[in-house]
């Protein structure tokens, strides 16, 4: 009999990485500029390409298809954290989400390189040698808007108040992680390297002149802007898309999304639903 | 001789890892095809027991689109080997796959194809930019270059422009 909580957790895993690299695909011909296109369309193939190892993985547990895996699922099978399914919205959004993604996955891979299976030791080791890339590519855009000009600060502080509470959905366990834990699969528990997380993003986001604490301070974000006049006018979040109300993230693991995630789907899976099984 | 196989000569010369080892240099890199799979440092390990020849594969990225037709190009050669009738190629992940893998030819041929070879071992990092210091142009030698962008057309390969001749080139990424 399969290992069912291994299965769930590299499930869970695969998913976000193939749901969260589709996401990043869609940047490709519609990146602000050139350089960024190239770089969205790569790390949407780096995530997809861990996914697919992931995936490679719980197969030769269940002696199931990687591709059915993948692509042959219904979305309520989904186990990837929420903030992977929200739409890319803007550029903001995509880059805070990304770092925030990366940084948390870092922490992830990181008790993963120590797991008791010597598979998935091996293949978090390799993963993290890649995705070292994706956090400094997202580092140097955080430090570049965060300390750039108004407009790109305030839509970051906008942004990060919408991701931010979500970003901690990732950490939400599977189901048997005890068991895991136990067992040195997974060498730490979720708590544990939320907790982790939960400092290593707020000591980053001082260090931008960030506010730390999403929702609750995104309203003193206000600034003091040159209008067309020449007049000094407080332009705060209520000025801007008012952020919309979101669940806190959770819920993605035992396959409770939002409807993100099934337009989603709609479009990832077409090719496969139209022909499933089909060699290309 | 226009007569098959002889088991009688195979048993008197029986195929050597060597040989599989051979076979496996004749096998490009498909997306960087003047450089083998082996100068890549991607051949773990062969084994050949009997008739039976076992290849362990180490994919260079994880997400490499080109894997499958490495599994494949690399079955076919070691098929061709006279003596081997059956081939077991596997992928693994262990050890992970690195950079400094790639051998001195292999660096060269790099070179030669327009490539620049990755930068020491690992990525080699500014502190404060965070990006590859800097890659060896592949025309013209100069280290006057900058990173454009630590991604470019395929998961391995990183986008530079090269301030002496002026030339934009890309680097096979140190990972």
């Amino acid at each position: 009999m399969a290992d069912t909580a291994l299965v769930d957790l590299l499930t869970a895993l695969a998913d976000d990485e193939l749901v969260l690299g589709h996401r990043h695909s869609e940047w490709t011909g519609f990146a602000p500029h050139l350089e960024e296109d190239v770089a969205f369309a790569s790390i949407a193939q780096d995530e997809i390409g861990h996914a697919a190892a992931f995936y490679t993985l719980v197969a030769e547990l269940t002696g199931d298809d990687r591709d059915r895996l993948a692509l042959g699922r219904d979305h309520t099978e989904y186990r990837n954290a929420i903030i992977c399914e929200r739409p890319n919205r803007d550029w903001a959004y995509t880059l805070a989400r990304h770092w925030l993604y990366d940084t948390a996955d870092g922490r992830r891979l990181e008790a993963l390189e120590r797991s008791s299976n010597e598979s998935v030791a091996a293949l978090a080791t390799k993963i993290r040698r890649e995705e070292r890339y994706h956090l400094i590519h997202a580092d140097s855009w955080m430090r570049r808007v965060a300390g750039g000009p108004v407009e790109g600060r305030t839509r970051l502080i906008d942004a990060m108040a919408l991701a931010f509470p979500e970003a901690v959905g990732i950490f939400e366990p599977v189901e048997h992680e005890d068991e895991l834990v136990e067992r040195g699969v997974l060498p730490a528990a979720s708590e544990q390297m939320k907790a982790a997380f939960l400092e290593e993003i707020r000591t980053a986001l001082d260090r931008l002149g960030l506010p730390t604490q999403g929702h609750a301070h995104a309203a003193d974000a206000a600034e003091f802007v040159a209008s067309s006049s020449g007049d000094l006018i407080s332009q705060g979040p209520a000025a801007r898309e008012p952020a919309e109300a979101s669940s806190n993230g959770v819920g993605g693991r035992s396959g409770i999304h939002t409807d993100d995630l099934r337009q989603l789907w709609e479009d990832m899976t077409t090719q496969y639903r139209s022909n499933p099984g089909a060699t290309w | 001789m226009t007569v098959g196989p002889d088991p009688v000569s195979q048993q008197a010369h029986p195929v050597s890892q060597d040989d599989v080892w051979d076979a496996l240099r004749s096998v490009p890199d498909p997306e960087i095809p003047a450089v083998s799979v082996v100068e890549m440092g991607m051949i773990r390990d062969v084994t050949v027991e009997g008739t039976t020849a076992r290849v362990v594969v180490l994919p260079t990225f994880t997400g490499c689109p080109a894997i499958d037709v490495i599994k494949t190009d690399v079955a076919a050669a070691v098929g061709a080997v006279d003596g081997i009738a059956d081939v077991q190629v596997e992928l693994s992940f262990t050890p992970p796959w690195t950079s400094d893998r790639i051998s001195s030819e292999g660096r060269k041929k790099l070179a030669g194809f327009g490539l620049a070879p990755p930068t020491g071992e690992g990525p080699v990092l500014i502190a404060d930019i965070g990006l590859p210091a800097f890659a060896v142009c592949p025309f013209c030698g100069s280290r006057e270059t900058v990173n454009e962008n630590p991604f470019g057309p395929t998961p391995c390969r990183a986008l530079y422009y090269c301030n002496a001749c002026s030339n934009p080139f890309e680097q096979f990424k140190a990972v």
